[in-house]
């Protein structure tokens, strides 16, 4: 009788279980993960929720798991994931870091999915660099032109005007810092940049006065083009900047934004973010958006989305109908609209978007001319080895601020350090 | 028959019989030693395996590549592998100096009775409880070159005439970093020698005073020699976390400035996750941990057992 019951029992517990795992998987949904660095970002994060709110009710029983990583962790976090053979389904990478896994053969070639829909790319700003071995590998998601913003109020008080050279902008940052309490440390600033957020960003903020000056990394063929006339007098004006003091020293890209924003520094180049946080700060109705005095202005691709290539066809298929969507000229307009930033869709319909973000012409005109002059802020041959090169290059600008080195040498050696990692 | 094969089974399986004992210590202690191997063993091994393989970013599963030793031939020709041991080797011996030097002050400090000892013994050890990373973050603060304490400090003080550039002068993003790791770290130190203090027999001291021995030879010759296993436990200890630590230097300098502050730690994260050369950090990795092994087999292998 016992033992009837044991496997009575057992029978039943066999039976459950079997029914359980077979009917488990038509009764879940299918869930797509995505994570991104932008998940509460002012108006792009947004932006994302609302595309994703779209998909959600375009496909129903569809889920997308939208995840935050912090951007200063997100290249780890996904290097991880994806050698963990566990990429999230939507990847979302910045414009500098996808070529590595894309050189793995971990992105799926994008150019079928295109050419299925119809999708015609001509005119899309900076898809160019989404172009890996001959292939398609990503959506350009954002190309943006810097700006300058700065603080009419600290401006008037110093009694300058808006610069439009570097000489002008050198003049109106040293006008502009002062020690307000006499204590012997300024506490307002002529202009400010990031030097405490890694590499990448050090040579971005560093390339606003390289490409002022008529000097760029490589050229469009990718020869190392370092050791120039140009490019020492851009390294001149780097060096310059960052030891009159007209500069905050090792700060990050928040606490330099939020400096600007609470009225402690006058002028600020930046990309279109820059908005979200000036919107927050106590100096908000002092700030002026204008083109930058550092001519063409600095630009480039920012983030792109793509799809990992070993995941099973059907979650590809809705992968792909996500990048799709946020393609669509009505997620572009909304691009604009919610999150302040240049879309680069040639049919998104712009008009009208200035009457919530006034400097919205400004950011449009710089995206179109550093769009026109090919600016991009990962130099061309160089976009394998670019975490490597911007160490190389931040490291020995700032041996020649240490050190007071002579920038013809350090031209020099640079030039020979980028020809040795580029091999 | 049966009866008797069953019989036996029990006998075999019957753990609680004195010749039986040491199964039941190995099955006890089994799901332990699985998950030591899993979570420590295994990803060593792959440490192991890929630092013998020219690989850029492994893929869990993925095909092996053939067997080089290139990794290790470009590391010991590489300067910057050298400039990590050097910053390693004079990270190690300064915080544990400093960690050790300001924890037993602190550990005698609190072992005398008082007014507010309980207080202060809280206070000592109030920086181990700290998360580390909000140290750190704190830390940063103080450090800041353009608004942070210290810089002023130094300037209200006469020290400087200008705020000190912590974190882009590399003299002073080396002192930064081993001060902040030695306020991390001489409170388990603190806490290591207060145990060892007490367990001091009194009556030592008391026939060291009756012999009329001064309060140093009574350090010297009572506290330091008794001392000296708690003390030597603590050290190789101490030593391995400031060879091992990562979040104080990369939230605090990055490695930087000019490597100044980039330990082998630092150098195995660059290597994997800025360079995505995992084989090169793996046999960083390797390195360090032979160097690891070296250290604490010196420090308490047969040479210095003449402390205990």
């Amino acid at each position: 009788m016992n033992k009837r019951l044991k496997r009575l029992a057992l029978s039943a517990a066999t039976a459950t279980l079997m029914t359980i795992g077979g009917l488990s998987p038509a009764m879940a949904d299918t869930v797509l993960k995505f994570i991104s660095w932008q998940t509460d970002d002012a108006g792009t994060g947004e932006w994302w929720h609302s595309a994703i709110a779209e998909f959600e009710k375009q496909h129903p029983g569809v889920k997308i798991e939208f995840t935050k990583a912090e951007r200063s962790s997100y290249a780890d976090t996904m290097t991880t994931l994806f050698a963990a053979n566990q990429p999230p389904q939507i990847v979302h990478l910045a414009s500098f870091e996808f070529q590595m896994f894309a050189d793995s053969g971990w992105l799926e070639p994008l150019d079928p999915w295109l050419e299925k829909d119809g999708i015609d790319m001509t005119g899309w700003a900076g898809q160019k660099t989404c172009e890996w071995n001959g292939e398609t590998v990503c959506i350009m998601t954002n190309y943006f032109g810097f700006v300058m913003a700065y603080n009419k109020k600290l401006l008037d008080e110093a009694g300058v005007a808006v610069p439009k050279t570097y000489d002008e902008f050198i003049a109106a940052a040293k006008a502009t810092t002062k020690d307000l309490n006499g204590d012997g440390i300024a506490d307002q600033f002529g202009t400010g940049h990031e030097t405490k957020g890694g590499p990448g960003q050090y040579l971005t903020e560093m390339l606003n006065y390289i490409i002022d000056a008529g000097a760029y990394w490589t050229d469009k063929e990718g020869n190392i083009t370092i050791d120039t006339p140009e490019m020492v007098e851009g390294l001149t004006r780097w060096k310059t900047v960052m030891k009159s003091g007209i500069s905050p020293v090792d700060m990050s890209a928040s606490d330099v934004r939020k400096l600007f924003a609470d009225g402690k520094m006058a002028m600020r180049l930046d990309g279109p973010w820059l908005y979200g946080t000036t919107e927050k700060g106590t100096a908000k109705s002092d700030i002026v958006y204008v083109a930058p005095p550092l001519t063409p202005p600095l630009g480039g691709s920012s983030n792109v989305l793509a799809m990992p290539s070993d995941i099973p066809d059907d979650q590809k298929q809705l992968v792909w109908d996500f990048i799709k969507l946020t393609m669509t000229p009505e997620f572009q307009r909304s691009y604009a609209t919610m999150g302040g930033n240049t879309p680069p869709s040639p049919k998104a319909d712009v008009s009208g978007v200035e009457k919530t973000i006034p400097h919205f012409p400004v950011l449009l005109q710089t995206m179109k001319e550093a769009s026109e002059k090919g600016i991009d802020r990962v130099p061309t041959g160089l976009e394998l080895y670019y975490n490597e090169f911007s160490k190389m290059v931040m490291e020995e600008s700032q041996r020649m601020i240490i050190q007071d080195l002579d920038p013809a040498e350090v031209a020099k050696t640079m030039q020979a350090k980028a020809e040795s990692i580029k091999g | 028959m049966t009866d008797t094969v069953q019989a036996g089974r029990r006998k075999f399986f019957d753990l609680a019989r004195p010749s039986r004992q040491h199964l039941l210590g190995y099955i006890l202690i089994a799901p332990a030693v699985l998950m030591v191997a899993a979570i420590i063993v295994w990803p060593l091994i792959l440490a192991i395996d890929l630092s013998f393989q020219q690989v850029k970013i492994p893929r869990l599963g993925g095909a092996s590549r053939p067997f080089s030793l290139s990794n290790y031939t470009w590391l010991f020709s590489s300067q910057e592998f050298w400039l990590a041991c050097w910053v390693t080797l004079k990270l190690v011996v300064v915080v544990t100096a400093g960690s050790v030097a300001v924890g037993l002050s602190t550990a005698l400090l609190v072992n005398n009775r008082f007014k507010g000892r309980t207080a202060a013994r809280l206070g000592m050890a109030l920086p181990w409880a700290v998360p580390e990373i909000i140290a750190v973050v704190i830390f940063a603060w103080m450090f800041d070159t353009s608004f942070g304490l210290f810089g002023w400090l130094a300037i209200q003080l006469g020290f400087a005439d200008q705020m000190i550039p912590w974190v882009s002068s590399s003299t002073a993003a080396f002192w930064a970093v081993a001060i902040t790791m030695v306020w991390k770290g001489f409170p388990f130190v603190s806490i290591m020698c207060l145990a060892g203090l007490q367990s001091i027999p009194s009556d030592y001291y008391a026939a060291a005073k009756v012999d009329g021995a001064s309060v140093f030879q009574r350090f010297r010759w009572i506290t330091m020699p008794l001392l000296m296993p708690v003390l030597g436990v603590t050290l190789v200890l101490t030593l391995l976390w400031v060879f091992r630590d990562f979040s104080i230097i990369k939230v605090l300098t990055g490695g930087g400035p000019l490597r100044s502050t980039q330990t082998l730690s630092i150098m195995t994260y660059d290597q994997a996750f800025q360079y995505h050369n995992f084989g090169r950090a793996a046999a960083v990795g390797v390195l360090t941990l032979v160097i690891c092994i070296i250290a604490s087999l010196l420090m308490l292998g047969r040479r210095s057992k003449s402390i205990y």
